[in-house]
């Protein structure tokens, strides 16, 4: 069966020099819910970014449903919806223009972005704001409509660069059913988050990147047995060197035992 | 429609809509500059100088004016327009989207193409009202504004990709676009220039472009026609070829 997406030796060097990804492979299968975890600067944006074209591989291959993401762009881009960590949202657009422009960019005709814009108003309680520039709109808004943007050409590949960033719980519960649920339907996601129960709640396989490399992938029973720790929070506490913050080590009064 | 001509007239319509929810400060400003200059180059000064080269003042400098619409306003759009989706991540929509490098240069381009144009036309027909203009060669003169409004418009995308932040736009358009217009002989002749000025002006690209609009209006020119077109071609298409090179490598633009 084609991989959702294939990664193979991906190396990423900056201008600087700095190496942010260092001969990365990696494969997700179609229809999977896969984590990527790791610290801040690990290269899990920079992965993202080499797959949806906003930023150009040093070497290696990348492949989204086997099409090249470098060669055959277009084919690859056309399967990916990209829901980035930064809110890139045009000010001067309204909400429905910001959907509508999306979905003309993908080749979607008008008919279709019209119902499709509709419905993922109502799906994301937007419809009352539809008209409103997107500057007026709260975070958590345009979080969610960042998320609406993603799917309006209807991906087969979602990219999540943490989602859940700075969003209230209403919202981040409301965004993990939405995204199960599409899920169960078929869309194969990537999620990248700093929240760990989030990860092992909704992902059936989760890999660590650290220092520009992938060092482990399993699901969240596994990384753990690998290990040897009882859950994915300690197991990411062991890759990033920090056991010593692990709530099992630190008792009830906050003083490590 | 195929979905390809969907992605690239959506490309455009975003282009447009910008300038077009800020008409105030993207038509309605330029507007009123440009009668500006007719009320004081016109009016006021006009009545001292009387003809220049057997035209009325006025009408020797509103070609000049039309063209400096068209130009202006195309490299003003697409510099900001650029920057400022560079600024706030925005651009990261389209660039991640199956559109070509060409189709996104096109569509950036066509942008201040048509801002400028729209601006052009407006004072072509306002100043049309106030003064006897002719047109003596419509065949040199549709394309001779084409090329200067693409030209211009190449110029602003390039200035808005290379930019990193707001000061760079307004200092290449203070610094350089400004002062090659102005002395490139939108508002006299450059004959009149003492040497060596007049010698320098022919070094400005800008003083064949507004030889060839007007031309194009009034039928006179101090440069060779076939000459300053061929030139205005040639500067037009390795301007775009550059850009073009720039949007190919993602230079400024992907990571």
């Amino acid at each position: 069966m084609t991989k959702a997406l294939q990664i193979t030796d991906l190396v990423k060097r900056y201008p600087t020099g700095t190496e942010a990804l260092r001969e990365v492979s990696l494969e997700i299968e179609e229809g999977e819910f896969f984590g990527l975890l790791g610290p801040n600067g690990a290269g899990k944006s920079t992965l993202i970014h080499c797959t949806t074209g906003l930023a150009q591989p040093t070497s290696g291959a990348i492949s989204v449903f086997g099409h090249d993401a470098v060669a055959h762009y277009g084919e690859a881009r056309l399967a990916v919806g990209l829901a980035p960590q930064e809110l890139n949202i045009d000010h001067f657009l309204t909400l429905e223009e910001t959907l509508d422009f999306h979905g003309g960019y993908f080749g979607m005709p008008r008919k279709e972005r019209r119902e499709r814009i509709d419905e993922l108003l109502d799906a994301f309680s937007l419809t009352a704001k539809k008209d409103d520039r997107t500057r007026t709109l709260s975070g958590g808004m345009k979080r969610r409509l960042i998320l609406a943007r993603a799917l309006m050409h209807r991906p087969r590949l979602l990219i999540l660069d943490e989602p859940t960033a700075g969003v209230d719980v209403e919202l981040r519960l409301e965004l993990w059913h939405y995204v199960q649920r599409i899920n169960a339907e078929g869309t194969t996601i990537l999620l990248t988050t700093h929240y760990l129960e989030e990860a092992d709640q909704l992902c059936d396989k989760i890999a660590f990147i650290n220092g520009g490399q992938i060092v482990a992938t399993g699901t969240s029973q596994e990384l753990s047995a690998r290990y040897g720790v009882s859950s994915l929070e300690d197991a990411y506490l062991e890759l990033v060197g920090r056991k010593e913050l692990s709530r099992a080590l630190v008792g009830a009064d906050g003083v490590a035992s | 429609m195929s979905a390809a001509q969907i992605r690239f007239f959506s490309l455009l319509r975003r282009e447009v809509s910008r300038f077009m929810k800020i008409k105030r400060q993207t038509l309605g400003a330029p507007l009123l500059e440009t009668f500006l200059y007719i009320a004081v180059f016109g009016a006021a000064l006009g009545s001292r100088i009387k003809t220049l080269h057997g035209f009325d003042y006025v009408v020797f400098v509103v070609p000049g004016l039309i063209m400096m619409a068209w130009a202006t306003n195309a490299f003003a759009n697409n510099s900001s327009s650029i920057l400022q989706q560079k600024f706030q991540g925005a651009i990261q929509d389209q660039l991640s989207s199956p559109a070509s490098p060409t189709e996104l240069l096109l569509a950036f381009s066509f942008g201040g193409f048509l801002r400028g144009m729209t601006v052009a036309a407006i004072t072509f027909v306002a100043a049309s009202l106030l003064v006897d203009l002719p047109v003596a060669h419509f065949l040199v003169l549709i394309p001779a504004l084409f090329l200067v409004g693409f030209f211009f418009a190449q110029l602003g995308v390039l200035v808005g990709v290379r930019a990193e932040q707001f000061d760079d736009v307004s200092f290449a358009q203070t610094f350089v676009l400004q002062p090659l217009i102005f002395l490139g002989g939108v508002f006299y002749s450059a004959s009149l220039l003492p040497e060596p000025f007049q010698t320098i002006t022919h070094f400005n690209p800008v003083y064949y472009m507004i030889g060839l609009v007007r031309y194009g209006f009034l039928g006179y020119s101090e440069a060779n026609v076939a000459l300053s077109l061929t030139f205005l071609t040639v500067a037009t298409g390795a301007l775009f070829a550059l850009n073009h090179r720039l949007f190919s490598k993602g230079y400024k633009l992907r990571a």
